[in-house]
């Protein structure tokens, strides 16, 4: 490795060695804050070295990373939702009175393998970029284990990405076997050259889709979403539900358009029966729910679902809208768990739609804040989420997707029912004063910390709801380096 | 310095802003000086524009300020973009002008009210969004303002929302303008389905190159915008809505029921007017709309026992005038009345607020009188306003403005002597009531104790109104008295004029003036005599035409007819028809959705081999679709 390579991935290198620091400090001196602290400071240092890296950009380092503006701009967005989640992690744990501070080690590896996948061309640093993640996150997931729950998430996470991951490094040992090659690019000379491609090609990639299908949680690998979200502390879940899913997505867009797989009808039949089942799957499944987390398991799948629209509008415009989509949805599920976080009493998660019943009359900023993020997740105007699905829309029908717009605009309006029914019950009055009490908010301090990045994530919605060119502007640069 | 243009509507959002977010944090006080001091900079700002264009236009007569494209997308690039000539700079300077004048009226009017910020954080948005409204560059966004007065005016009239009555009369007012505004999209739509572009001027200038004089898609395109400005500025048919829009606060009366908003619709004429001009028959039914409104609207008007509804009904007529000018192309003439009657009828209103506070929330006419000696300066005031709406000859802004529209009526090729004649029958009514609402108010008996008396706020706006209907006319006067066409000349850079004055009519012109002043003034001495001196003959005339007494009262029946003809058909068939197909259609979908739920949630089952079985299940089904396609 030479200098040069060493710059490309400055980014990583900083965040392996705060996890690092983070381990030694805590081994003399434990305190949750100290910690917290630490790694606010590393990934600080991560998004301010990432013009650095960007300036040998675009590089390969040998054959298995190559950074260029892609991978740069799905590194900064993963590592500036890892510093929203530390930030909402720090004060979350600050309630449970315990020293926490290991947590932070587990965050900071997890998002290490986080930040290999945007940058990855070759199915070894796929699969260590997805392990990392991964192993990570089952202890994250389970990191509260006198929880409710929180043990049977746990092993039902580590069950099933286990059997997942299996499936995916058979479909790598396919694609070895046929091609003789790991690397993105030798698949794609494969594709190019067979008009139709070799059935052990084909099966490497559908287990491949399975591997990361299951990450996606979409439709039909999709069963352990609600459970685990329920079951994990409320940052987990967002750290599960935005930088693990943006990671995979990173990879998965840069796979699909990168072997040239689109082209090959079977996998475009299969994308989009999953796009499809997703969206109807994920709605359907969220109408009734009443657990707001499970309510947003279940939507998520329904928006992965959407943004396979885009995945499969092949060209610049759908990487376009996929990004730019990807980005609005994250900021909006971010701010969706910083409220569940800043509502959290310490004994219990404040996540059934009737902890939230009149909130508006007893805290008018925390619950319109809630609402403004639910509004972009349906895609109201004049908020990012409208942008996305406009973008959406726009490269679907570009691309002459006449059904699968259709039945994303045709969910959308299912979804709507299910998000409203929050809003809903959040600015209905209620007449006793005596639920008022039961939810203690998060005591000043770090009620202080979460309050201002749910101020960021709100002025960052309805900014890109009504001013939305810089951004693209940036996304249109990073799709056309590519 | 143009380019400043973006803080007058971004000024009254930014105080909606402080002032909701606020809440009860912030004082009344400090509400009042927010919301003052925001419209109050606006209203600078719009002194300097057209100071500006008036001494020195930019190229073409207006400026653009793009701020950034809303709409990302190529085929629809649809922009943040402010548009400032001299229209929309006339909308703008009463709205801002007027609209200052209210908020500081308000501010001593409102100060019993218990829900003050409230009400100030509404104002606030009311005026940034009419503001966004005329000086929005394209559909969309004027759409955005249209949608956000709308909003505001319902969220205002029903402000003291306790009272069940208010709630209502608010949802009337949302609902009839409804019918206007989905008039309005459906136009919207039909322009970009056929010019492909939503940026007004770059409408307006197709319009003419694709469409032909006449042509069917232009008559649709102007009657489906008809539609949008019959329902937001009460013409018939859709007028019932603005005598219950009176619930509201006086001040929201007077700025949004009679200043600002509902001649929205005359602007929106005035702004398309290109569209209008391709579609002869759609300027005749402008005209047909705006005589017949103004002469009902007068004759309800003169029966009313509430001072307020009195008001309404004549901003009804006034708007009809308005709409008559524009019918025969009169752009100027109708902009010049906007503007002139936009002092008056506000100066009224906020006068009839000051003679309701001290009466002790007493509305009815009948039971107010004497006040002329107990409130001398709201009688000046009101005196003034009334002369103004009655257009008394030479002394009156109104009069000027009303003259120049009726003579424009005279000689457009639109127009003619018949409509001139009904708009005259309408002067007549008009100076008739408005002398009898003085009469009633200031002189006779006392019948009302006065219980408080207006402070120096209210005062200090009511004067300043006064001046200005009193000399506001003389920014355009007759070319047979002095030949001022400033603002004429100032809306001709926008609007070109289609009325074209013949040389040679001089003598005509001083015949109609001098007709149309005797009428006037016949009207008004009719009005004083029957109110005054000559109670029992009226009585006597009363008690003989008491069904007619009724239907004027009743605005004509309109009410009436629609909820004989359209509310209780629909919801007597809505009822014969509960069960029909459509609905079950309805609830089949809703059915169907649920059974869905309710059987795709059997698979959350929580069961970790079977959702293991599950993925290996969508393993083989991925395999098989990948492989066998």
């Amino acid at each position: 490795m030479n200098a040069i390579d060493a710059l490309a991935i400055l980014p990583l290198i900083i965040v392996a060695a705060g996890a690092l620091v983070v381990m030694l400090v805590i081994s003399f001196y434990r305190n949750q804050t100290v910690s917290a602290l630490l790694t606010i400071i590393t990934l600080v240092t991560a998004i301010v070295s990432l013009p650095t890296a960007g300036g040998v950009a675009p590089h390969m380092v040998g054959s298995l990373l190559r950074i260029d503006a892609f991978a740069l701009y799905y590194i900064g967005l993963i590592l500036l939702a890892s510093l929203a989640v530390t930030v909402l992690s720090h004060s979350y744990f600050e309630k449970y009175r315990m020293e926490r501070g290991e947590f932070y080690i587990l965050l900071l590896l997890s998002v290490l393998g986080a930040l290999v996948l945007p940058a990855t061309t070759h199915f070894i640093t796929f699969f260590l970029g997805l392990e990392l993640l991964s192993v990570s996150l089952y202890v994250m997931v389970g990191y509260i284990f006198t929880k409710e729950r929180a043990l049977e998430a746990t092993i039902k996470y580590l069950f099933l990405a286990a059997a997942t991951s299996a499936f995916l490094l058979f479909g790598m040992a396919l694609i070895y076997a046929y091609t003789g090659s790991m690397a993105f690019y030798d698949v794609a000379v494969v594709t190019q050259i067979e008009r139709t491609p070799n059935p052990l090609l084909l099966a490497g990639a559908a287990l491949i889709f399975v591997g990361a299908g299951f990450k996606l949680s979409v439709v039909p690998f999709h069963q352990w979403t609600p459970d685990i979200y329920q079951g994990a502390p409320a940052p987990v879940t967002a750290f599960l539900a935005t930088v693990s899913k943006a990671a995979v997505l990173a990879v998965v867009l840069r796979f699909v358009h990168q072997a040239g797989l689109l082209a090959h009808p079977g996998t475009f039949t299969a994308l989009a029966v999953i796009a499809v089942a997703s969206m109807t799957i994920g709605n359907l499944l969220a109408l009734f729910q009443d657990n707001i987390k499970r309510i947003l398991a279940y939507s998520s799948i329904a928006h992965f679902g959407y943004l396979f629209v885009a995945l499969l509008s092949a060209g610049e415009l759908g990487l376009e809208a996929a990004t730019f989509y990807l980005t609005v949805y994250m900021t909006a599920v971010l701010g969706a768990f910083g409220v569940v976080s800043y509502m959290t009493p310490a004994d219990r998660e404040a996540d059934t739609v009737a902890d939230y019943r009149g909130l508006f009359w007893r805290r008018p900023a925390i619950a319109t804040t809630f609402a403004i993020m639910l509004f972009s997740l349906i895609g109201l105007p004049l908020t990012a989420g409208f942008m996305g699905k406009l973008l959406l829309v726009s490269a679907g029908i570009a691309a002459n997707q006449w059904f699968l717009v259709l039945w994303l605009v045709l969910n959308s309006a299912v979804g709507l029912y299910y998000y409203l029914r929050i809003v809903v019950a959040m600015y209905t009055r209620v007449d006793s004063e005596q639920s008022d009490e039961s939810h203690r908010p998060s005591t000043p301090p770090f009620a202080l910390t979460i309050g201002a990045v749910l101020t960021v994530l709100v002025l960052i919605i309805v900014l890109m709801g009504v001013y939305p060119e810089p951004m693209l502007e940036w996304i249109r640069l990073i799709t056309y380096r590519q | 310095m143009y380019d400043l243009v973006w803080l007058l509507p971004a000024l009254p959002f930014a105080g909606f802003l402080v002032l909701t977010l606020g809440g009860p944090r912030i004082s009344r006080g400090a509400c009042a000086w927010i919301a003052c001091s925001t419209v109050g900079i606006s209203t600078a700002i719009m002194l300097a524009f057209a100071v500006g264009f008036l001494i020195h236009p930019p190229a073409e007569h207006a400026h653009t300020l793009t701020l950034w494209r809303w709409i990302p997308l190529e085929a629809v690039g649809i922009p943040f973009s402010l548009r400032l000539d001299t229209l929309s700079q006339a909308m703008a300077s009463v709205i801002t002008g007027v609209g200052f004048l209210i908020h500081l009226y308000s501010t001593e009017y409102m100060k019993m009210d218990p829900d003050y910020n409230r009400f100030f954080a509404y104002l606030n948005l009311f005026v940034g969004f009419m503001l966004l409204l005329v000086l929005a560059d394209n559909f969309v966004l004027l759409l955005v303002g249209w949608e956000g007065v709308g909003l505001c005016s319902y969220l205002l009239i029903g402000f003291w929302y306790r009272d069940p009555a208010n709630g209502r009369a608010a949802r009337k007012a949302f609902v009839v303008t409804r019918i206007g505004d989905a008039a309005l999209l459906i136009g919207i739509f039909l322009i970009f389905a056929e010019l492909g572009t939503l940026h007004i001027p770059e409408v307006l200038a197709l319009a003419p190159e694709r469409w032909e004089l006449g042509s069917g898609v232009a008559l649709a395109a102007a009657l489906l915008i008809l539609g949008g400005a019959v329902g937001k500025s009460a013409q018939l048919p859709l007028q019932t809505w603005l005598p219950d829009a009176m619930a509201g606060p006086t001040p929201v009366s007077a700025l949004i029921h009679a200043a600002t908003m509902v001649t929205a619709g005359v602007y929106l004429i005035a702004r398309t007017h290109g569209l209008f001009e391709l579609a002869p028959p759609a300027m005749q039914t402008v005209a047909v709309i705006g005589s017949v409104t103004l002469f009902t609207a007068a004759c309800a008007a003169l029966v009313q026992r509430d001072i307020k509804r009195v008001l309404a009904y004549s901003t009804i007529s006034q708007i009809g005038y308005m709409f008559l000018a524009l019918g025969v192309g009169a752009w100027a003439g109708a902009l010049f009345h906007f503007m002139t009657h936009a002092w008056f009828k506000a100066l009224l209103f906020l006068a009839a607020g000051a003679v309701i506070n001290a009466l002790h929330h007493e509305q009815d006419l009948f039971r107010m009188g004497g006040l002329r000696k107990k409130l001398p300066l709201v009688f000046w005031t009101f005196l003034i306003g009334a002369a103004c709406l009655a257009a008394l000859p030479l002394v009156t802004s109104g009069f000027y403005s009303k003259e120049k529209l009726l003579w424009d009526v005279w000689i457009s090729p639109y127009g003619g002597p018949w409509f001139w004649a009904v708009a005259m029958a309408g002067a007549f009514v008009t100076a008739l009531y408005s002398a009898r609402l003085v009469a009633l108010v200031f002189f006779g008996p006392a019948r009302t104790q006065v219980s408080a008396r207006p402070g120096g706020r209210v005062g200090f706006v009511l004067v300043i109104l006064a001046i200005w209907s009193l000399i506001g006319g003389g920014i355009e006067l007759p070319h047979t008295f002095a030949h001022v066409t400033v603002f004429s000349d100032f809306v001709a850079m926008t609007i070109p004029t289609l009325v074209e004055l013949p040389p040679g009519l001089d003598a005509q012109l001083w015949t109609l003036l001098a007709v149309a002043s005797v009428i006037v003034v016949a009207g008004a001495t009719l009005g004083a005599w029957l109110y005054g001196a000559g109670a029992p003959a009226r009585e006597a005339l009363a008690a003989r035409t008491g069904a007619v007494h009724r239907f004027l009262m009743n605005g004509w029946e309109f009410d009436r007819l629609y909820d004989t003809i359209l509310v209780r058909p629909y919801v007597r068939l809505a009822e014969w028809n509960r069960a029909d197909g459509v609905d079950k259609a309805v609830f089949l979908i809703t059915g169907l959705t649920r059974a869905a739920h309710v059987a795709i949630q059997r698979t959350q089952h929580g069961q970790l081999r079977r959702y293991a079985a599950g993925v290996a299940t969508g393993a083989v089904i991925i395999l098989l679709i990948m492989l066998f396609q």
